[in-house]
C-alpha cells in the first residue's frame, strides 16, 4: 500500500470524511465537508485497493448496492470512485435513485448513532464531473466509472445548450426524487451490523 | 464452413442417461452465452450522437429534395431511432446474458445434487467451436457467431422459441430420431424422469446457492447492471431485467431440482403450465422466410412501440421472456431497417452502429500472414483465453466449499465478466484484418483454449499472452494496472494457489 494511502482517512466521495482535513483537497473543517475521494481513483467492481474503498450501484448485488463505501477489504468494492451526482443504482429496490445521497445517509447514521458532528457537504448531491474535474486539476477526463450504456447525465437535444440544461434538470430530478425516497430506500436496505 | 455439432442426444431421458442429459443440459445453456456476447460486442450502443447526426445530416442533404428546415428534424429524429434501438437491442441481449448465466449455474446445482457429478465446463470449452448447432434440436439449425442483425436475431428465436417450428430454409435432412422440438421440451422430458425417479434428499455437495437469512455472502448473481440499462428518447434510463426475475436455487430433493429448472423454462421461453393458456407470440414465419414481427404502432411522434401479449412475459413477474425480448429488437429491427431504406441517401440502419464483423471468425484468420494482424491475433488469444479461465473458475466453485466460492467470485468470476472479457471484446473491434479480399473488424471467435498445452498454469498463460500482447499494441501494455495479477491462481486441476488476501468480517475462513 503507497504512503499516501497510509496517511489519509479513505472514503469514496465529497462529504464523505470524517475528519477535519481529510477531504481530497485537505482544506475542510470538519467532518462531512470534505470536497472529494480520497480513495484510489479505480473504475469498476472489485478494483479497489481497501476497505472501504469501494462504490456502489453500477455493477453488483442488490445487497452490495445497499452500501456504498462499506465494503470490508480489497477487491470486495462494487464499483468505481468518486461518485458522481449522476449515479444511479442499476439493481434491486431502490434502482434508479442516487447512491451519493444513499453514501451520505449511511454517513450520517454512523455519525448520529455515535453522537459524532458533520456539516454539510458541499454539493447537496453530490459531485459533479466538472466539480471533479476542476478540483483535480484535469480537463474532460471522464470520472464517471465503467459500463458499456454510456452516459449517466446526458440528452439527445441537438442544441448543445439545450443539452446542458437537460441534462442538469434530469439528474437534478433523479435526485431529488432519490431524496424524497430515501426513508423508502434505507427501509430495503439495513446497516451491515443490523443483519 | 460445416458446422460442429455439441453433442449427441439420446431417445429418452432415463435413470442411466439422465447425467450424460444433464451435461448436454449444460453443454446448450454454455453455448448460448458465446453466442449472445459475440453479438453484443458488435453493437457500438453508445456512439457519439453529434458525428452521427452530421453524417445523416449530410446523407439527407445530398438528394437535394428537402429544405433545411425538414433535413434538421429529419436528421435529429433519425438519430434518436439509432441511438435508442442500439442501446436497446444491447442491453436487452446483455440481460439474457445474465439470465443465461443463471440458468447454466441451475442446471449445473442440478446435476451436482441429482446425478452426485460436478459438471463439466472444461470438455464443453474444448469443442465449443462456430458455427455450432443444438444437436437433438428438430430441426436443427446454424448457430453463427455473428454481428447484430435480422439474419442472427432469428437466429436467437429459433434457440428460445416456446413452440415447436419448421425452418423454413432448412431442407429437412435429419436421418436421427426427432429428440425434441424446443428446449423447453428437453427440460420437461428431464423433469419428468427426476420426479419419477430421484426423489431425494440429494447428498450434499458443493453448489451455488443463493442468499440466505444467516449465511454468508453469496454474491453469486443479480439481475441488473448498468450494461441491462437502456435510455428512451428523452434519456430516462430503463432497466432490462426485473429484481425478482430468477434466482440461484440450492438442489436438495426433487422439488428443488424442479423447481430450478422451471426457472429457465420460464425465463427463456415464457410458457410454463400456469401460462400456457395466455395470448404469447411464438415463431411464425413470412412468406420472405423471416419470422413474423411483433404488430408496430407508431405513436404521433413517429416512435414505434412493439404490443406484446399476456403469455410473452414470465409467469408471476413483469420480465418478458428471453423469445419475447428477442422478438422485440427483431420487431423493431425491421421495422426501423425498412424505414431507413424508403428514405433516399441512407445506408442500411444496422451498419450506423453495427461493426463490420466477419461471421464466425477464428484465430486461424488473425494469423494469416495474408491480411492477419499480429495484436488483433494475440487480442483475441487473450479472449479465448479468458473466457476459458471463466469457465475454470465457475467448474470449480462445484468442487469447492462457500469460502473458496466466494472468493473466485468477488477476486476472479466478476472481474473477468464486466472487465477482463469485456474489455477485450469491445477493444478488439478496433483492429482490422482482410478475409478473401474483404477488410473486417475483429470479433472475439470464442474458439476453444487448452490451457494443457502448457506446463505454466493457467493464469500465468494468461499474463504470459497479455505481456506479448502488450509488446504488439501499447495500449495493453498498462493496461489495467493489476487487473490480471489480482486473479485467483486455479489449475486445471482445480487447485488454487492462494495469493488474494483472506477477507475479514465473514464468517469465512482461508
Amino acid at each position: 500500500m503507497s504512503s499516501e494511502l497510509e496517511s489519509k482517512e479513505l472514503h469514496v466521495c465529497m462529504g464523505l470524511n470524517s475528519c477535519k482535513n481529510s477531504g481530497y483537497s485537505g482544506k475542510n473543517d470538519c467532518a462531512g465537508l470534505g470536497d472529494c475521494a480520497t480513495a484510489v481513483n479505480h473504475p469498476c467492481h472489485t478494483l479497489n485497493s481497501c476497505k472501504g474503498q469501494g462504490a456502489c450501484g453500477i455493477f453488483g448485488t442488490t445487497e452490495e448496492f445497499c452500501h456504498p463505501g462499506e465494503n470490508d477489504c480489497r477487491y470486495q468494492g462494487s464499483c468505481g470512485v468518486p461518485i458522481l451526482n449522476s449515479r444511479f443504482i442499476a439493481q434491486g429496490p431502490n434502482k434508479g435513485r442516487s447512491v451519493w445521497l444513499l453514501a451520505r445517509a449511511r454517513f450520517e447514521q454512523k455519525r448520529d448513532a455515535n453522537k459524532e458532528n458533520y456539516g454539510e457537504a458541499p454539493l447537496p448531491f453530490g459531485p459533479t464531473e466538472d466539480y471533479v474535474n476542476k478540483l483535480r486539476g484535469t480537463t474532460g477526463q471522464n470520472y464517471s466509472s465503467c459500463s458499456q450504456s454510456g452516459s449517466r447525465a446526458c440528452s439527445y437535444s441537438n442544441d448543445k445548450a439545450l443539452r446542458a440544461v437537460e441534462k442538469d434538470a434530469r439528474v437534478l430530478n433523479m435526485n431529488l426524487k432519490s431524496k424524497a425516497l430515501m426513508p423508502d430506500t434505507l427501509s430495503t436496505c439495513p446497516p451491515k451490523n443490523e443483519k | 464452413m460445416s458446422t460442429q455439432k455439441l453433442f449427441k442426444f439420446d431417445t429418452e431421458v432415463t435413470p442411466d442417461n439422465l447425467e450424460d442429459v444433464m451435461q448436454q443440459a449444460i453443454t446448450l445453456e454454455l453455448a448460448t452465452i458465446p453466442t449472445y456476447l459475440s453479438t453484443y460486442y458488435s453493437i457500438n450502443r453508445a456512439q457519439d450522437q453529434d458525428q452521427l447526426y452530421a453524417k445523416l445530416h449530410n446523407q439527407l442533404s445530398a438528394s437535394g429534395k428537402r429544405n433545411k428546415e425538414d433535413i434538421d428534424k429529419l436528421a435529429q429524429e433519425l438519430k434518436l431511432d439509432i441511438l435508442v434501438y442500439s442501446n436497446k437491442s444491447a442491453a436487452l441481449t446483455m440481460s439474457v446474458v445474465i439470465e443465461e448465466m443463471l440458468h447454466l449455474a441451475l442446471s449445473c446445482n442440478v446435476k451436482q445434487a441429482v446425478c452426485q457429478v460436478a459438471p463439466d465446463l472444461m470438455s464443453i470449452g474444448k469443442i465449443l467451436r462456430f458455427p455450432t448447432q443444438l444437436d437433438g434440436h428438430e430441426p436443427e439449425f446454424t448457430i453463427n457467431a455473428a454481428k447484430l442483425s435480422l439474419n442472427q436475431l432469428t437466429t436467437f428465436l429459433q434457440i428460445e422459441s416456446p413452440q415447436p417450428f419448421v425452418d423454413p430454409n432448412t431442407i429437412l435432412l435429419r436421418q436421427a430420431k426427432v429428440e425434441y422440438h424446443t428446449i423447453g421440451l428437453l427440460y420437461e422430458k428431464i423433469m419428468k424422469c427426476i420426479s419419477d425417479n430421484f426423489p431425494g434428499p440429494y447428498k450434499k455437495r458443493p453448489q451455488l446457492l443463493p442468499p440466505e437469512t444467516g449465511s454468508g455472502p453469496r454474491p453469486f448473481y443479480s439481475q441488473n447492471s448498468m450494461n441491462t440499462v437502456h435510455y428512451d428518447r428523452d434519456h430516462n434510463p430503463h432497466f432490462a431485467n426485473e429484481n425478482d426475475s430468477g434466482e440461484l436455487v440450492g438442489v436438495y430433493d426433487s422439488q428443488s431440482a424442479i423447481e430450478a429448472l422451471h426457472f429457465i423454462v420460464e425465463q427463456g421461453e415464457g410458457s410454463t403450465t400456469k401460462q400456457n393458456e395466455k395470448p404469447q407470440h411464438t415463431l411464425k414465419w413470412g412468406p420472405d422466410k423471416m419470422p413474423i414481427p411483433m404488430n408496430i404502432i407508431v405513436d404521433e411522434n413517429n416512435v414505434p412501440k412493439a404490443e406484446f401479449w399476456e403469455g410473452d412475459y414470465e409467469d408471476e413477474g413483469k420480465e418478458l421472456a428471453h423469445f419475447a425480448k428477442f422478438l422485440e429488437a427483431y420487431s423493431l429491427g425491421r421495422y426501423y431497417e425498412n424505414k431507413f431504406k424508403d428514405i433516399e441517401g441512407l445506408d442500411d440502419f444496422y451498419s450506423y452502429f453495427v461493426y463490420n464483423q466477419a461471421s464466425n471468425p477464428t484465430q486461424a484468420d488473425y494469423e494469416n500472414p495474408n491480411g492477419g494482424n499480429i495484436a488483433l491475433a494475440l487480442a483475441n488469444k487473450l479472449g479465448s483465453a479468458v473466457f476459458a479461465y471463466i469457465l475454470l473458475m465457475i467448474e470449480t466453485c462445484y468442487y469447492e466449499e462457500e469460502d473458496t466460492q466466494y472468493d473466485l467470485f468477488m477476486f476472479g468470476i466478476h472481474k473477468s465478466m464486466i472487465w477482463l472479457l469485456s474489455e477485450t471484446g469491445n477493444h478488439i473491434n478496433s483492429y482490422t484484418y482482410t478475409k478473401d479480399n474483404k477488410e473486417y473488424n475483429g470479433a472475439l471467435s470464442f474458439e476453444p483454449f487448452s490451457f494443457e498445452k502448457s506446463s505454466l498454469r493457467p493464469k500465468e498463460q494468461i499474463l504470459a499472452i497479455l505481456d506479448e500482447l502488450g509488446k504488439a499494441d501499447h495500449y495493453w501494455k498498462d493496461w489495467g494496472d493489476n487487473y490480471f495479477p489480482s486473479l485467483p491462481d486455479v489449475g486445471t486441476d482445480h487447485s488454487i494457489i492462494k495469493n488474494v488476501p483472506d477477507v475479514p468480517s465473514t464468517p469465512f475462513t482461508h
